[in-house]
């Protein structure tokens, strides 16, 4: 089984992404509209009662700043995914191409290193967030996830991988 | 770099043209013309081997080495 080029695994993956990143897009679309109407009915409580049962308002009514804040940095984070989705897309379209070693592939990686340390600061913060505004408590400790901070490295390392890739790709070129 | 290439030179003297050369030594004339113009940044003995068979010269009438301000860098 071939790992680059038409046909490849790289392409099928291609299509994975493909259908991940419009998901994505539909589901940042779905969360971002939730979140402007959540903002504006807990301005508006008496509308609120007249739209929804009386227990869901209650709900909103109760949490109705807290949960826009959470739905809004839930649209952040999945805005986030989007932007490591759309680039890995491209990646693996040089890949489909037969030219891994492409030089906007070393910058794409290192925008998806730092967007995903920014996506694990997020959920730190999201979450210290949401666990205040929502449930009035004290935030918690958060969950450090060493996963998490090792693939972002991996991702850099990655991008200085293809970095090199890339140079002797060049070198390869002037070589007559 | 401090190699100067004198392809064009070579050819001059030989009344050989760049096509003719590309077609004998079996290098594409874009290549050909990177060395030409002093833009490759390394070159195959293979390739080397050719030139010099059919141009009838040796590896130093190819290139030669200049002192100049950018000797011992490796710079683009």
């Amino acid at each position: 089984m071939r790992a680059l080029g038409p046909g490849s695994v790289s392409s099928f993956l291609k299509i994975i992404l493909d259908v991940s990143y419009y998901a994505l897009w539909v589901w940042v679309s779905f969360l971002a509209l939730v979140t402007v109407l959540v903002l504006l009915l807990s301005f508006n409580p008496d509308l609120l009662a007249s739209m929804l049962p009386g227990e869901a308002a209650g709900v909103l009514r109760k949490y109705g700043a807290g949960a826009a804040v959470a739905l809004g940095g839930w649209a952040l984070m999945s805005g986030g995914w989007m932007a490591i989705v759309e680039r890995l897309r491209k990646i693996f379209a040089t890949m489909i191409l037969g030219d891994p070693f492409h030089p906007d592939n070393v910058r794409r990686l290192r925008v998806m290193g730092i967007v995903l340390a920014a996506l694990e600061i997020g959920r730190y913060v999201l979450s210290a967030l949401t666990r205040i505004l929502v449930a009035g408590d004290k935030p918690s400790e958060g969950s450090f996830t060493l996963t998490a901070w090792f693939s972002v490295l991996v991702v850099f390392v990655l991008a200085e991988v293809f970095r090199e890739g890339a140079r002797l790709r060049r070198e390869a070129e002037l070589t007559i | 770099m401090s190699i100067r290439v004198n392809l064009d030179r070579v050819l001059l003297e030989r009344r050989m043209s760049l096509t003719e050369l590309s077609d004998r030594v079996g290098v594409t004339l874009a290549n050909l013309s990177i060395l030409k113009t002093g833009k490759a940044r390394a070159i195959r003995f293979s390739t080397l081997d050719a030139l010099c068979r059919e141009l009838g010269c040796q590896p130093g009438d190819l290139m030669t080495f200049e002192h100049g301000p950018g000797d011992g860098g490796d710079e683009d």
